[in-house]
């Protein structure tokens, strides 16, 4: 039996569900039934009951993607800081001879390896340094939005902006595009998202705003 | 000043409550913006702001506990928040209710999900009038719901009294002064538990059953104000959203 409806604001403590499910993000399980842990919007999502948050700071998850600032080089790791206090490390594999050609103050690109009390690992599989660009600092609650349903509201922007866009699940986003009026549009796009995440109709505002923006700054230019 | 007349031949107290009544309580979520989350409080003539801030690294770094994260509470009183001007600085009593307020929220934090990391929790009272660690508490847990903190429930909190010999609900600060007994009690409402219960003065253990009664009675009534104070804040109707 399930006591919420589909994508229903829950409150710690709230009775979620009481048998048979399996808990995930947001819950936690007393005498078999399970409430919720964190402020957010319940779902049932392949059989697991989990709450997305609606707020709060970035916690990392394994096979998150995510943006982050190398801060510290030292000889068996590398300390990259991942939005607001929050720093994972980055460890060269042993049988690499090449060292990672990364130094200090670059942007990477990486997905979070593993996470726990020994801190968050970053992996060294796909890892892209990102070599120009804007960095936006948005709510790490509002990432979801702008990625889309499968990456969904990335490709329009993609399209409409003609930018690349590195989007971190931390809330860094980073833009690089041909020209700064295209990477200027982007990232009115981005704030507009950030702003207006929860009215309905953003994906049409956020092309009409591009448009716009494009339009003119290409006649100026 | 001599001691005024607590209950009145019609069996209604100093400020016309009935001795079961709540003051007028509003409560509001989301209020500061440089924290992570935040509550505003007013019980009455008590005004309470609530921030938190975290999970963030620990400092000072010899206080970090590798197997889980710890909680940082500081309740404190402006100058210009009671009768007579509070020196500036954490007085004893401060210090004293920042100790017991953090220890009813470390109930309910799941502290063991932000190892190597804490959370600063601060409760600022703007405006004293009696109950300001129940008004507290009852913010401190709605900042650190807005703040996304993974708690097992909520706590909310209220203060039971003893005046003119009669047991009353929410006491303020005159009926604090001058009558017999003060008890602030806090409850988890889901969890069923009590996390704060003090006493200050003499009841019978019969009043205290009484006077436990209606708190918890009183809890649920505020425990509901603040699920509806969270809903407001996040009206949102989310549409097309990745998991």
């Amino acid at each position: 039996m399930i006591y919420f409806t589909e994508n229903e604001l829950v409150i710690p403590g709230q009775l979620l569900a009481d048998n048979g499910r399996r808990n995930g993000f947001g819950t936690y399980v007393r005498h078999g039934k399970i409430y919720a842990s964190t402020t957010g919007l319940a779902r049932v999502v392949n059989g697991v009951v989990r709450v997305i948050p609606v707020s709060g700071r970035y916690k990392p998850q394994r096979g998150d993607k995510v943006v982050g600032i190398v801060s510290d080089i030292k000889p068996n790791a590398v300390e990259v800081d991942i939005s607001g206090e929050l720093t994972a490390v980055l460890k060269p594999s042993e049988r690499e001879s090449t060292p990672l050609m990364i130094d200090i103050g670059d942007c990477v690109y990486a997905e979070v390896k593993t996470t726990g009390i020994r801190g968050t690992v970053l992996s060294n599989e796909g890892l892209q340094r990102i070599t120009s660009g804007l960095l936006v600092t948005i709510n790490p609650a509002k990432v979801p939005r702008l990625i889309g349903k499968k990456g969904s509201m990335v490709q329009i922007l993609r399209k409409e902006s003609g930018c690349d866009f590195w989007v971190g699940r931390n809330g860094l986003v980073v833009v690089s595009g041909p020209n700064p009026s295209s990477e200027f549009a982007a990232v009115s796009a981005i704030n507009l998202i950030e702003r207006e995440a929860h009215i309905p109709g953003l994906t049409e505002r956020v092309i009409q705003l591009l448009r716009k923006l494009r339009g003119g700054g290409s006649g100026q230019a | 000043m001599v001691k005024p007349k607590l209950i009145d031949e019609n069996g209604l107290r100093i400020d016309g409550r009935r001795p079961d009544e709540l003051r007028k309580i509003r409560m509001e979520v989301g209020v500061l913006e440089k924290t992570d989350g935040s509550a505003y409080i007013e019980v009455g003539g008590t005004r309470i702001y609530a921030g938190v801030l975290g999970p963030r690294e620990v400092h000072p770094k010899h206080l970090e506990l590798p197997d889980r994260g710890i909680l940082n509470c500081r309740y404190h009183m402006a100058s210009f928040s009671v009768d007579e001007r509070k020196p500036l600085g954490m007085t004893r009593r401060e210090i004293e209710l920042s100790k017991v307020l953090r220890e009813a929220l470390e109930t309910v934090v799941f502290l063991d999900e932000f190892p190597r990391m804490m959370v600063d929790i601060f409760i600022e009272v703007i405006q004293a009038d009696g109950g300001t660690r129940t008004a507290g508490i009852t913010a401190a847990s709605l900042a650190l719901a807005d703040a996304g903190i993974p708690m097992a429930d909520m706590i909310a909190a209220t203060a039971v009294g003893k005046v003119d010999g009669t047991l009353v609900l929410d006491i303020n600060e005159v009926e604090d002064k001058y009558g017999e007994a003060d008890m602030p009690v806090a409850m988890a409402p889901h969890l069923d538990s009590i996390v704060l219960l003090q006493l200050n003065g003499r009841m019978t253990s019969g009043e205290i059953e009484k006077g436990l009664e209606m708190a918890q009675n009183a809890i649920k009534k505020i425990h509901a104000m603040q699920v509806e104070a969270l809903k407001h804040r996040y009206r949102i109707e989310p549409e097309g959203m990745e998991t």
